[in-house]
């Protein structure tokens, strides 16, 4: 074997075997000490600690003290965030993230297809991140539902997912669901404009009124058939539908919607439709235009989850800036930083930096962007998105400020369980190299002898 | 190929047709009436049987003891250093299907003009209409010791219907024992712009086509009982095969690539209460215990122990895939054993017999006990398909599937000398003569052959040689023949194809010299009729 790729050889199975790092088992009770506390719900505490019994988190304050047992890990001034929540992701699924088959395909769920053996959740730990909402892809006016997950590393699909987090239905404005399925294999669908996106959302949201009439008539016919004691006979039931009957969950609130758009133009006017059927609309994807139209978001309390500095990667994105987050928060819009990407997950603190350099906000309300405006957005504010007592113990602890260009993150936990700790890993891995380069070597010594 | 010549072919296949009838009937026609002696018999119906009898006539097992009486007119083979087991079953396969060959006419997928075929829905796709079963296929099974075969098509998400055959006739209609018994349930998503073509999507298409089929059943049974006063429900084909499957009248196979279509298995089977089979190609079932444990699952185990690509194994890159697919894949068998799981062998995923019973044994080398082994290979498969009144054990009054080998069926070494299917008697002879000799040719590559004398016609055939094992094709105006199989020795090569023309099934053995680029020889059926041919190599 060549020098060089004896080497990457070993890099490559030492990395991979070091990302065997199970979670460290979750002692009941574990003091974080001698930290610098980012809050986000009661300041930065420096030289503080926190307490954490079980799954939560029992105290922060000054010179804490746990009960017997008490895992100590001494912080030495280092920085504590509460986990970074990413409520735009598509990792964690298998298969394709899009089903292009259809036009509207409300009822496929992320649920069914959660991978929680995708390696992704573990780089996101190494970023700190412990809560992502991945979802279906951008394709379809009205596509899948999504699922908000905690990433606990090495549990089963059914254990990744939040418990209580709303479910959520992803939509999708403008040049994606206008031009998917428009060419090359197969015949161009409809829409081809801005118009038809929306008119294809109106015609199902009529759709499932219809079916929802003819369930209750199915039902009060039913109910009479029951009344009269075998005079009427029974009505045969209608057919279930599960596509209209996640329509009917849109109409009633029941999925929040997360609508993918660019253009202010667009994003008004899915407003005024939503505004009209009652719907939920909590949040517009990337929303790149939103700083545009604040008042209106914030009359509507829609939010915008959207990128620190991306754009002009299509004519639609062209009319942003790296300011735009930092415009929407400041006038009161709810501000996200999200990745949707498995690699701009890991430095998403990174990118809050972004908006503090450009668009100058405060250091905490970038902080904000990344952990209490998305928990809100997701409807799960009341577990995780600051360091409180009682909530859980989702935290990340980082060499530096997390803002600052040159941090690391060092350890992450969620519910209280530590899922990845540099140090360890680390070890871990020199430890692996090192076995094979030992069992690399002992081949090459036979040969040698051979000869 | 000109008319002429194709006449001229025809009128030789039928030549052949024609004396293959004169020739005497196969041995096993003519003896209705056996009796194994001396034989250790492995009934597992009861403790094995020592220097037992067994009596095997038209077709069923008669009797079977120590000390029983031998029947007078009855054929008697002996078994001293023989032990008897009953017929092996593979539980899932499709290695036995002749699909038709698909053509995908782009005009039409560019005009966006999709069938069901290409969403993958194919329940009419019926394992029986597409079954191939010769001398050749028999021969392969019956030297590992397999002689019932459970067959399905696996392409698709509504896969098509399956089957079960005895490997005993040509004729299918002869061998079958089950037709259109379970439906496939695969997780492929379309290759076109199509619903459903994510993997969420075939989830979703799943669930509405499960519901859907509910929903006619009861609307055609209601409107049927009535006729009067009722509107009549649309028919669909799909829905028409999947009520059976939907009520839990019929099993279907879920075909799960890895552990998280096992769980989403599992999970649409307890959604709407079906009656299932979790088709393992992945090898994961080990990953799953508790649920299929809890869900009291039957497994159909597959031996190709390869990671899947979800799998952090093969994430991990290819040392870890590697020492996973040597060290984790192949303890499968042996941990579903372990767990009381009741489970049995399917040849999914092997490419023919001889690599399916390979990976039996390296599931028994990584754990599984022998017997287990046998079990998931006989009285599991037929008690999962409700054929144990039939076969899986050797009883009175059972089909007579038997295997006699030397020594253990499943020890390494073991040698099958005979197999009964359905009574009929095939003998499995030694290697042939010649063969071990070391090859001196390799003539993989294409090769124009011209038949001589009467017939004379030019015909191609594809060889593909590895080391003394030789496969290939034979391309004739009635489709291509594939064969497996053959022998190359010093100079001398051997195959034998069978083709099938008009319905019919034809053994051909070649026999050849090569030298350099040409080969000499000639080409035998049976005692029926034989011609000369030379070949020779088409460069490139």
């Amino acid at each position: 074997m060549k020098p060089r790729s004896f080497v990457k050889a070993i890099c490559a199975v030492a990395f991979f075997m070091g990302l065997f790092n199970l979670p460290l088992s979750a002692e009941n009770s574990i003091l974080l000490k001698n930290g610098r506390i980012i809050t986000v719900s009661g300041g930065t505490i420096s030289g503080g600690d926190i307490l954490i019994q079980g799954t939560k988190i029992a105290k922060v304050g000054k010179d804490l003290s746990g009960p017997a047992g008490t895992q100590v890990i001494d912080l030495n001034g280092r920085w504590v965030m509460p986990g970074i929540i990413d409520s735009h992701s598509h990792i964690a699924l298998e298969g394709d993230v899009n089903e292009m088959g259809d036009l509207i395909t409300a009822e496929v769920d992320c649920r069914d297809v959660i991978n929680p053996n995708d390696i992704n959740i573990f780089y996101a730990l190494t970023g700190g991140v412990t809560s992502i909402h991945t979802m279906h892809g951008s394709a379809n006016p009205i596509g899948g539902k999504g699922i908000v997950l905690k990433l606990r590393w090495g549990k089963s699909a059914r254990e990744l997912i939040f418990e209580g987090a709303p479910l959520t239905s992803k939509w999708a404005l403008g040049e994606n669901p206008k031009q998917s399925n428009a060419s090359g294999m197969g015949r161009a669908r409809y829409p081809k404009t801005r118009m038809g996106v929306e008119m294809a959302i109106r015609d199902q949201f009529e759709k499932a009124k219809d079916y929802q009439k003819q369930w209750a008539e199915y039902e009060r016919k039913a109910r009479a058939a029951r009344d009269s004691k075998g005079k009427i006979a029974p009505p045969l039931p209608p057919k279930k539908d599960f596509r209209l009957e996640t329509i009917a969950d849109i109409l009633s609130g029941k999925l929040w919607v997360r609508c993918h758009a660019y253009q202010s133009e667009e994003m008004l006017s899915i407003m005024r439709l939503c505004r009209e059927y009652g719907v939920k609309l909590v949040c517009f994807e990337h929303g790149l235009e939103g700083y545009r139209i604040t008042n209106e978001l914030v009359e509507y309390g829609v939010a915008v989850s959207t990128f620190a500095d991306s754009w002009a990667y299509k004519w639609e994105a062209y009319n942003t800036m790296p300011h735009a987050a930092a415009l929407c928060a400041k006038r009161g819009v709810l501000v996200a930083l999200n990745s949707d990407d498995a690699e701009r997950m890991r430095h998403l603190f990174n990118e809050a930096a972004k908006t503090v350099r450009f668009g100058g906000v405060s250091e905490d309300e970038a902080i904000r962007m990344l952990t209490i405006n998305p928990a809100k957005i997701l409807g799960i504010d009341q577990w995780v998105g600051t360091i409180e007592p009682g909530k859980d113990a989702d935290l990340t602890v980082f060499s530096q400020h997390p803002l600052d260009s040159f941090t690391v993150c060092e350890m992450t936990l969620v519910d209280g369980t530590i899922y990845f700790d540099r140090a360890r890993y680390l070890e871990e891995r020199k430890k692996a190299e090192d076995e094979e380069k030992k069992k690399q070597k002992e081949p090459e010594k036979k040969k040698g002898g051979e000869v | 190929m000109p008319p002429l010549i194709r006449n001229r072919l025809f009128l030789l296949l039928l030549a052949f047709l024609f004396l293959g009838r004169l020739e005497l009937l196969p041995d096993e026609n003519l003896h209705r009436l056996w009796a194994i002696k001396e034989a250790r018999i492995v009934t597992l119906a009861g403790p094995p049987v020592e220097k037992g009898i067994l009596v095997i006539r038209d077709g069923l097992i008669e009797a079977v003891g120590a000390g029983i009486p031998v029947p007078k007119d009855a054929e008697v083979i002996d078994g001293t250093n023989l032990t008897v087991y009953p017929g092996l079953m593979d539980a899932l396969g499709q290695s036995l299907l002749k699909l038709p060959e698909e053509k995908i006419d782009m005009t039409r997928i560019t005009a966006g003009d999709f069938t069901d075929k290409d969403r993958g829905i194919t329940p009419g796709l019926a394992a029986f209409d597409h079954i191939n079963l010769g001398k050749a296929v028999f021969e392969k099974h019956h030297r590992l010791g397999f002689v019932t075969a459970h067959v399905m098509p696996e392409r698709g998400v509504l896969t098509g219907r399956s089957a079960v055959f005895c490997l005993s006739d040509p004729e299918k209609n002869k061998a079958v024992l089950l037709k259109d018994l379970c439906l496939g349930i695969g997780y492929s998503p379309a290759s076109f712009l199509v619903y459903p073509n994510s993997l969420m999507g075939v989830h979703a298409y799943l669930k509405q086509a499960l519901a859907d089929a509910r929903h006619f059943d009861i609307v055609r049974s209601r409107w049927l009982k009535e006729l009067k006063g009722l509107t009549r429900p649309e028919y669909s084909p799909t829905l028409d095969i999947l009520t059976d499957y939907a009520a839990a009248r019929k099993p279907v196979i879920f075909l799960c690539r890895n552990q998280h279509d096992i769980r989403r298995s599992l999970g649409l089977a307890a959604e709407f209460k079906l009656d299932y089979f979790i088709a393992d190609l992945g090898g994961e079932a080990f990953e799953v215990i508790p649920e299929l444990k809890n869900a009291r699952a039957r497994v159909l185990c597959t031996v190709a122990f390869k990671a899947p690509g979800s799998s952090l194994y093969a994430q991990r890159g290819k040392i870890e895939r590697e020492r996973a697919e040597k060290e984790v894949y192949p303890k499968n068998p042996a941990r579903l054993a372990e767990a009381g799981i009741p489970f049995a062998f399917s040849s999914l995923g092997t490419d023919d017999p001889k690599a399916f019973a390979e990976g039996i044994q390296k599931a028994i080398e990584a754990g599984l006990h022998i017997d287990k082994a046998l079990e998931a290979l006989t009285r599991s498969p037929a008690v999962f398909f409700g054929l144990d009144r039939a076969i899986g054990t050797i009883e009175p009054g059972q089909i007579a599937n038997l295997v006699l080998s030397e020594g253990d069926l499943l020890a390494k070494d073991a040698k099958v000398r005979y197999v009964f299917v359905d009574g009929k008697k095939f003998e499995l002879k030694e290697a042939k003569p010649g063969e071990g000799e070391k090859p001196a040719v390799n003539i993989t590559g294409k090769w124009e052959m011209a038949l001589e004398g009467q017939m004379a016609m030019n015909l191609t055939i594809e060889f593909m040689q590895e080391e003394a094992a030789l496969s290939g094709k034979l391309i004739t105006p009635f489709g291509a023949f594939d064969f497996t199989e053959g022998t190359v020795s010093g100079n001398n090569v051997s195959f034998e194809i069978s083709i099938s023309v008009a319905g019919q099934d034809l053994d051909l053995f070649f026999s050849a010299t090569v030298e350099g680029e040409r080969m000499r020889g000639s080409v035998v059926q049976g005692g029926a009729g034989s011609a000369e041919f030379t070949a020779k190599r088409i460069p490139g």
